[in-house]
């Protein structure tokens, strides 16, 4: 009886301690990845980067630099919504071993988001007190809603005054919370166009009523065109998309460009769509031949149905989606980007502005690794471009022409000059926005435009007030 | 002397197997008190409160249960899960228990073949089920729409899940087949162990068919229609996935459940208080109607 007493404490002794085994060898592996500089390869190519830095450094990067000298090494997260091609491993790591050549000692982990849960994820890292050190994405996040919320940490050294006589000044706006703070420090920035099938439109004859080179159309010839393609027999020749928020900035654009409406007012406190314009324009859209409001299809959805030729138009575009989409061969005829129609041909485009945030996890540390990381990202003059460039969007300063001898990115340049007021920072922008793509099926069921949209603005208004 | 020692040898051993007995329950039951009851109390809990991300919690007692009787879009939800349920659980029990019966005393094979085939949408990931029924159902080139035009039986194409009048049957109809494939294998394993010499014993007394099989069957397989209503019940109140995937609550609402509504709520619109206060409610509901079930069965 002794003996098996003896026998299973020396076999509950071996349990624990291989136990200890498996967890000493965990911490170590841990360890392993942590180090900063795993590689012996990328150790060997510091240095040569490490001689080249210095000698490139301008004055804005000397500045930008400056948070090196006190850089100590830390473990960050970063974790980034698919921002071109910041959604891609390969590009990514590129990305931060560059990083790692000048600052060896802070090491970044990635974690990939998507738009569908990426939200999810985050709200639930918040919760549980493991929000990552840096997050890559807009103002309508970064600022609005987690910046709001006290969550994200103040940038103002990194918005030195040089940054701020660099940086376009609608962008600045729009990476300034309503408190005066800067939530986020921007990388890019683009400006969300539609699409046409050039050759349907051709075989239309509907070509005559838009101007190809400037990418440009008015309302009245915008339902020309339309009629000449539905008449052609392409019954379906867009989509008011609205089975959820994908994509939706397409109907917002088009629905305040069409006469001159407004989503918001000026000051970002208060939503406007509630206007005659804007109740004239969706009128007009829910009369059209050819345009169907489908409350099963989101911005997603409508981007394949253009690829693959079931519309004809795409509302929810730009030169990303182009990319991406010839890359993978999804498409088969001639693209034509295009801006929304205005009635004065003038259009204001919704913008996209993507940058970094870093989420106040009050480790002094981190802030200051991330905030080194940030700099090196977005100010650092080679690597500026580089950053960017992962994007496939445009430079929020001027970086030069990052993207010489690229047709595609060179046709979609023209509509920057375009891009309006960037408005996704008001409060209670979440419920605005489902709010929105309710009111489109309302009215997609046949209810009253106007009864709807005034539905909708109330909401929307609640929903500021209350987040104020 | 003998039987005191008897006695309290007695009481060791079983002190030690009631301490073993415990020991064995302890990591089930720490798991139990740490991810179901202490989750349950902290959303009762939480459920007085105007709870919200990074800010002290605002105690307001029953406000948010008012509120959600209120709530149109809430009552509406609601309402809409009521009629999945009502139409999910009987279809699903009847169905399952017909191709049950039909397949149970196949050969070994091919009841094993037809197990799999009604199996398979339960292992299917929500994502893959989704995008495939999404493709079907699709209002420009789905293949509904492409079978309904051709044979005549529609004359346009319809948007399934983009029209309020049909999105909430597509639902059902998607869920039906996911939710058809553990019934089935339950119900073939129940009626294969179904005392065979009573059954035996009715056909020679002259049972016809059905009153073998409401007499003798139905009566030894209660215990799995029992387990297979309270499990098709709250999967049917639980549904989530496919509403998300598909249609988002739309279109006009027509598809908003109070799973979905309480996901809205807490992850989007970060009311985590009003949120709890619908998982209570949906909790009640569900408790109550499995107690109706039991209750019901038991009768039997």
């Amino acid at each position: 009886m002794k003996k098996r007493k003896v026998m299973a404490l020396a076999l509950s002794c071996v349990m624990v301690c291989s136990l200890a085994a498996c967890g000493g060898k965990d911490s170590g592996a841990d360890q392993t990845t942590a180090d900063p500089a795993p590689a012996p390869a990328e150790k060997t190519e510091a240095p040569a980067e490490k001689t080249e830095a210095p000698a490139e450094k301008t004055e804005a990067s000397t500045e930008a630099a400056a948070p090196a000298d006190t850089a100590q090494a830390a473990d960050i997260t970063l974790w980034t919504y698919p921002v071109g091609k910041w959604g891609d491993s390969a590009v990514v790591d590129g990305l931060i071993a560059n990083f790692n050549a000048v600052y060896p000692d802070i090491h970044v982990t990635v974690e990939y988001l998507d738009y569908t849960n990426g939200d999810d994820q985050i709200n639930t890292a918040i919760e549980g007190k493991q929000a990552p050190d840096l997050v890559l994405e807009g103002p309508e996040r970064l600022v609005a809603n987690w910046g709001a919320k006290g969550l994200m940490v103040d940038l103002a050294d990194l918005w030195t005054d040089e940054a701020k006589s660099l940086i376009y000044d609608s962008v600045q706006s729009a990476c300034k919370g309503s408190d005066g703070v800067f939530y986020e420090y921007p990388l890019c920035m683009t400006a969300h166009t539609m699409a046409i099938n050039r050759d349907i439109f051709e075989a239309a004859d509907a070509l005559q009523y838009l101007d190809e080179e400037t990418g440009t159309w008015t309302t009245e010839n915008f339902q020309k065109a339309v009629q000449a393609v539905y008449d052609y027999g392409q019954t379906n020749v867009g989509a008011v998309y609205c089975s959820g928020q994908g994509g939706d900035q397409g109907t917002r654009a088009l629905v305040n460009n069409l006469y001159g409406g407004t989503f918001t007012n000026a000051e970002h406190t208060e939503y406007t769509a509630n206007s005659e314009e804007n109740v004239k324009a969706l009128e007009l859209l829910k009369s059209m031949d050819g345009i169907n409001f489908d409350a099963s299809i989101a911005g997603g959805d409508e981007v394949n149905m253009f690829c693959n030729g079931t519309f004809a138009m795409a509302f929810c575009w730009n030169a990303t989606q182009e990319k991406n989409n010839q890359d993978q061969g999804n498409i088969n005829f001639e693209v034509l980007p295009m801006a929304f129609p205005s009635e004065d041909g003038r259009p204001q485009l919704c913008g996209g502005i993507w940058g970094f945030g870093i989420f106040d996890n009050g480790d002094a540390a981190k802030i200051q690794a991330a905030k080194t990381f940030i700099d090196f990202m977005a100010n650092d003059e080679k690597q500026a471009v580089e950053s960017v460039k992962a994007s496939n969007f445009w430079p929020v300063k001027d970086l030069g022409d990052i993207y010489a001898g690229d047709e595609l990115m060179t046709e979609y340049a023209k509509f920057v000059e375009y891009m309006g007021d960037y408005y996704q920072v008001v409060g209670g922008w979440a419920e605005a926005r489902t709010a929105w793509w309710n009111m489109l099926q309302q009215i997609g069921s046949g209810a009253d435009v106007k009864t709807a949209v005034e539905e909708f603005v109330t909401t929307a208004n609640a929903a500021a007030t209350a987040a104020q | 002397m003998a039987k005191n020692s008897g006695s309290s040898m007695s009481k060791a051993l079983v002190r030690r197997e009631t301490i073993a007995g415990y020991a064995f329950m302890l990591p089930s039951l720490l798991f139990f008190l740490g991810f179901v009851i202490y989750p349950m109390v902290q959303c009762v809990f939480t459920s007085f409160f105007d709870a919200t991300m990074n800010r002290e919690d605002i105690f307001i007692g029953f406000a948010n249960y008012v509120e959600l009787f209120q709530d149109k879009v809430f009552l509406g939800a609601l309402k809409n899960t009521v009629i999945i349920v009502v139409v999910s659980v009987p279809v699903t029990c009847i169905f399952s228990l017909w191709v049950s019966s039909v397949i149970y005393d196949l050969a070994g094979p091919a009841c094993s073949a037809f197990r799999c085939i009604f199996y398979l949408p339960v292992v299917t990931g929500s994502v893959a089920v989704a995008v495939v029924w999404k493709w079907m159902f699709n209002n420009y080139y789905g293949i509904f729409n492409y079978i309904g035009t051709s044979t005549g039986l529609i004359e346009k194409n319809i948007n399934w899940l983009g029209d309020e009048k049909f999105a909430l049957g597509c639902i059902i109809l998607i869920l039906l087949t996911t939710s058809v494939g553990q019934p089935i294998v339950l119900y073939v394993s129940a009626l294969n162990n179904v005392d065979q010499s009573l059954v035996e014993a009715a056909e020679v007394d002259g049972a016809t068919k059905f009153q073998c099989f409401w007499k003798i069957k139905w009566a030894q397989i209660m215990p799995t229609t029992l387990y297979i209503l309270v499990i098709t019940t709250i999967n049917s109140f639980q549904c989530f996935a496919l509403i998300q995937l598909l249609t988002s609550g739309g279109p006009n609402h027509s598809t908003d459940t109070i799973m979905y509504y309480i996901y809205y709520n807490a992850f989007k619109l970060y009311r985590y208080g009003y949120g709890n206060a619908m998982g209570v409610v949906l909790a009640i509901i569900i408790a109550l109607l499995s107690a109706v079930q039991f209750k019901m069965t038991e009768s039997k």
